[in-house]
């Protein structure tokens, strides 16, 4: 599909993340040599299934260029809900559907509201997200959920192994593969991604873009289910506070994969959460308190989107005569205008 | 009437490979209402343009006053004294018209805490209001008001500035009712008392004669005449002739054989949209290539979204292949085989940052994926490779985004996104604005090859682009079609149809 050229330069960004991902490696490895353990490799493949997860369905909804800001209150409700189901008994398989179902309803309240009547996306997915932040309350108060996890075999997900890696990994890359394939080899993917680089002449295409906005944020509700739910697998407790911590992995995966590699992709989401994962992992291992480590992580990501970004760059061209003065400008001349 | 306010002479300005304005001479005496004519690319909008600010002649002068001004800027226009009121003047609809008139001009300080003083703008508001007395109320929201209201508060908005001297209006009655444009006239009377001249762009050529004191005519991108309408009333020149110039014959490809015409694939009957068009019918056969006249305003562009289903006909019935079919979005209109290159290729037709790969096949995702679910890249590329080739895509690359080609080029991109639809009637939407000579004559060709197999219906509000390329056509005159009385429009004729709604001279 691409010409040598474009060939080159695709693969120049890709080259150009995996030597990112060494050097960060090699940076915490030295700092803190227990980082690349094995242990603690495995560590940053279980959160990384989790937060690439979110990332995966946040990746639909950046596509169509829209925000969806009720990942953490949807991940919330359904954690809550998936623990109550857990301790009433009901079997793994069909707590998971339950979970599914219950994220594809919030998501297509969300996305209808947005697409069919027009709602502006982060007022209606804050809504949608303090609402569920809310009825993740209704269960037990506020009080964490425990009952039955350990026979329920959900810890498996985050215990088991598969060849040498978790199952969660596993889950994660399966479900990346299939979302590679629909957003950059089918239909449906061109439908997605010409909605949102120009509804209205997608629109003219005979495309259906408010469908495809409204199944961009069921999906994103979707996957954000998958990412609680491993992260209850991890914890074996449901509390209400599981999946505040989801976010602002997920915009950062997102964009900073995106800043890299030219553009939102399902490849770009991925090379970002392991990027974001490793960097959060890593301040943790070194002793940083978590308070600062999404502080630090949000400023890494605004400086990776800034020095990759076409658009930025040329700001970061001016920034530099703020060094070097000497180049021809004149801030004064401004004041003395007014 | 004294020194003249305004003197342009040797105005040059070239785009690329067209001269859009040849040593343009033009005068402008203090408080005349002076008319611009012109048929479209005639380079009327050029020079207005250069004279507010926003383009930059090539060459020659222009003296306001007697000295010498050269603008780098609208602003540099306003403080020489030459205040332009736009085609559709940007208002904030939420806001007063009183308010709109001193949008960031509300106080003298400049500082961005100085405090708005009601009373000292209300003041204001009333000296104006004193010289111009418009009957409106400016505390109404703009966007409650007629559209002669809207006009109104564009123009004070634009004389509220001190020194106006120079008033443009671009085409203002061009949304405006009969008795509305006689309001608007009663204010351009009150401006032209005070002393402030106006250069006035229209295509209504009875309304020269209603309020004009002269005119100039543009053609070719030069000003060919400039009269009285004193004097033009005495000589009985014709405007019209004035107007028209050679017609443009060498780069519209052959008419077709009318032997050869096919059966009729579309049909339209008393076809009606509020605020667009009323009854308009026609038939487009196969075999040839249908076009339609229509000036800015006279539902043109309507109509052609309409049918295809953009926005649906209120009345009315569109026959296909002699099936009454009802096309409520353009899913169902590109389902029953109508393609539309739209009017606004940038907003409508292309996905800019993308390249032709991801363009092209937008419109028939069906195909792509050869009737499954994921695509054929291979054949995909394959088959635009050919559709590229075949409209001669410049320069030839399928990977660069279409924001990177020329106008001309994106348009091949939307038509090759159309060649790859397979539609079998085609609806062009202004087809060449913005198009140079080379792609235009490369896009009438390929609208003569398509007419071999399709039904290809061209829109435009370019007479010499209808007639030229068109084997039959058809006027839009508000919102009504206009058919010839001799069975064949000759290009005066249909001009003078879209201009005036009659068949003939």
């Amino acid at each position: 599909m691409r010409t040598w050229k474009d060939r080159m330069r695709h693969s120049t960004r890709g080259l150009g993340f995996v030597a990112l991902v060494l050097i960060v490696a090699a940076i915490f490895g030295a700092l803190e040599p227990r980082f690349l353990s094995y242990v603690s490799l495995n560590g940053i493949a279980r959160h990384m299934a989790a937060n690439g997860l979110a990332a995966l369905g946040l990746t639909f909804v950046v596509i169509v260029r829209k925000f969806d800001l009720s990942i953490a209150g949807v991940a919330a409700f359904c954690a809550m809900s998936m623990g109550a189901l857990i301790a009433a008994g009901w079997p793994l398989w069909s707590v998971i559907l339950a979970g599914l179902a219950l994220g594809a309803v919030i998501g297509g309240i969300s996305g209808i509201a947005i697409s069919r009547f027009g709602l502006p996306d982060i007022v209606t997915t804050i809504a949608v997200g303090s609402i569920g932040t809310g009825l993740a309350f209704i269960y037990t108060g506020g009080r964490s959920i425990f009952q039955n996890f350990f026979t329920s075999g959900i810890t498996d997900l985050n215990d088991a192994k598969l060849m040498g890696l978790g199952v969660s990994m596993w889950l994660l890359v399966a479900i990346y593969a299939l979302a590679w394939f629909v957003l950059s080899r089918t239909r449906t993917g061109l439908a997605f991604y010409a909605t949102g680089e120009n509804p209205m002449a997608a629109h003219f295409s005979g495309i259906a873009t408010r469908r495809f906005v409204a199944l961009a944020y069921v999906l994103c509700a979707m996957c954000t289910v998958l990412a609680v739910l491993l992260i209850l697998a991890e914890s074996g407790t449901a509390e209400t506070n599981k999946g505040a911590n989801l976010m602002m992995p997920a915009y950062a995966g997102v964009f900073l994969g995106a800043a890299i590699m030219g553009g939102t992709s399902v490849i770009a989401s991925f090379g970002g959460i392991l990027l974001i994962t490793m960097l959060l992992d890593g301040f943790a291992l070194m002793g940083l308190p978590y308070y600062y480590s999404d502080g630090v992580v949000s400023l890494i990501l605004l400086i990776g989107v800034l020095a990759f970004s076409d658009g930025a760059r040329g700001t970061l061209e001016a920034l530099r005569f703020l060094f070097w003065p000497q180049k021809p400008t004149k801030p004064t001349a401004k004041g003395s205008d007014a | 009437m004294g020194a003249p306010v305004l003197i342009a002479s040797d105005v040059c300005k070239r785009f690329g490979p067209v001269q859009a304005l040849r040593n343009v001479d033009f005068r402008l005496e203090p408080g005349e209402v002076h008319a611009l004519l012109g048929i479209n690319g005639a380079g009327k909008s050029t020079f207005i343009k250069i004279l507010s600010g926003a383009l930059q002649k090539d060459s020659g002068t222009i003296r306001i006053g007697g000295e010498d001004v050269h603008f780098r800027a609208p602003e540099d226009a306003i403080r020489a004294g030459i205040a332009t009121v736009q085609q559709h003047p940007e208002l904030v609809p939420d806001m007063s018209g009183l308010d709109n008139i001193f949008l960031g001009r509300e106080t003298a300080s400049r500082s961005l805490m100085g405090r708005i003083d009601r009373e000292a703008l209300e003041a204001r508001a009333d000296a104006l209001l004193a010289r111009f007395a418009v009957p409106i109320d400016l505390s109404q929201e703009v966007g409650q008001m007629s559209a002669v209201e809207r006009e109104a508060v564009a123009i004070l908005q634009a004389i509220a500035v001190d020194g106006i001297r120079v008033l443009i209006l671009d085409e203002p009655t061009s949304t405006l009712t009969d008795v509305e444009r006689e309001d608007l006239f009663a204010l351009m009377n009150q401006l032209r008392a005070q002393g402030i001249a106006i250069i006035y762009i229209t295509h209504q050529l009875e309304e020269v004669f209603a309020i004009a004191d002269s005119f100039s005519v543009f053609r070719g991108g030069a000003c060919v005449a400039r009269m009285s309408v004193d004097e033009a009333r005495s000589s009985g020149v014709s405007l019209a002739d004035l107007m028209l110039g050679e017609a443009v014959g060498d780069i519209f490809p052959k008419k077709a054989d009318p032997d050869a015409r096919g059966d009729v694939f579309l049909e339209v009957r008393d076809l009606s949209l509020t605020h667009g068009f009323e009854n308009v019918s026609f038939t487009a056969h196969r075999g040839e290539i249908l076009g339609l006249f229509g000036l800015v305003g006279s539902g043109c562009d309507e109509l052609a979204k309409s049918i295809f289903g953009v926005d649906p006909p209120d009345q009315g019935e569109i026959l296909i292949h002699g099936r009454p079919v009802s096309l409520r979005k353009p899913r169902e209109a590109l389902d029953a085989g109508i393609f539309l290159v739209p009017g606004d290729r940038r907003t409508e037709g292309l996905a800019l940052s993308r390249h032709s790969l991801f363009n092209v096949p937008m419109a028939n995702l069906r195909r792509a994926a050869g009737g499954r679910w994921g695509l054929k890249s291979r054949q995909l590329r394959s088959d635009i490779q050919r559709l590229t080739d075949q409209v001669a895509l410049h320069p030839p690359h399928l990977n660069t985004p279409a924001s990177g080609f020329s106008g001309g080029n994106q348009q091949k991109i939307v038509l090759a996104k159309g060649l790859y639809s397979e539609a079998d009637i085609y609806i062009f939407v202004e087809p060449t604005v913005g198009v140079d000579i080379g792609a235009r004559a490369k896009i009438y060709g390929l609208m003569r090859d398509l007419s071999e197999r399709a039904a290809v219906i061209v829109v435009s509000s370019d007479c010499d682009e209808v007639h030229g390329v068109a084997d039959r056509t058809i006027a839009l005159h508000k919102g009504r079609h206009v058919e010839p009385e001799s069975g064949v429009f000759s290009r005066d004729d249909l001009l003078m149809a879209g201009i005036m709604g009659k068949g003939s001279l």
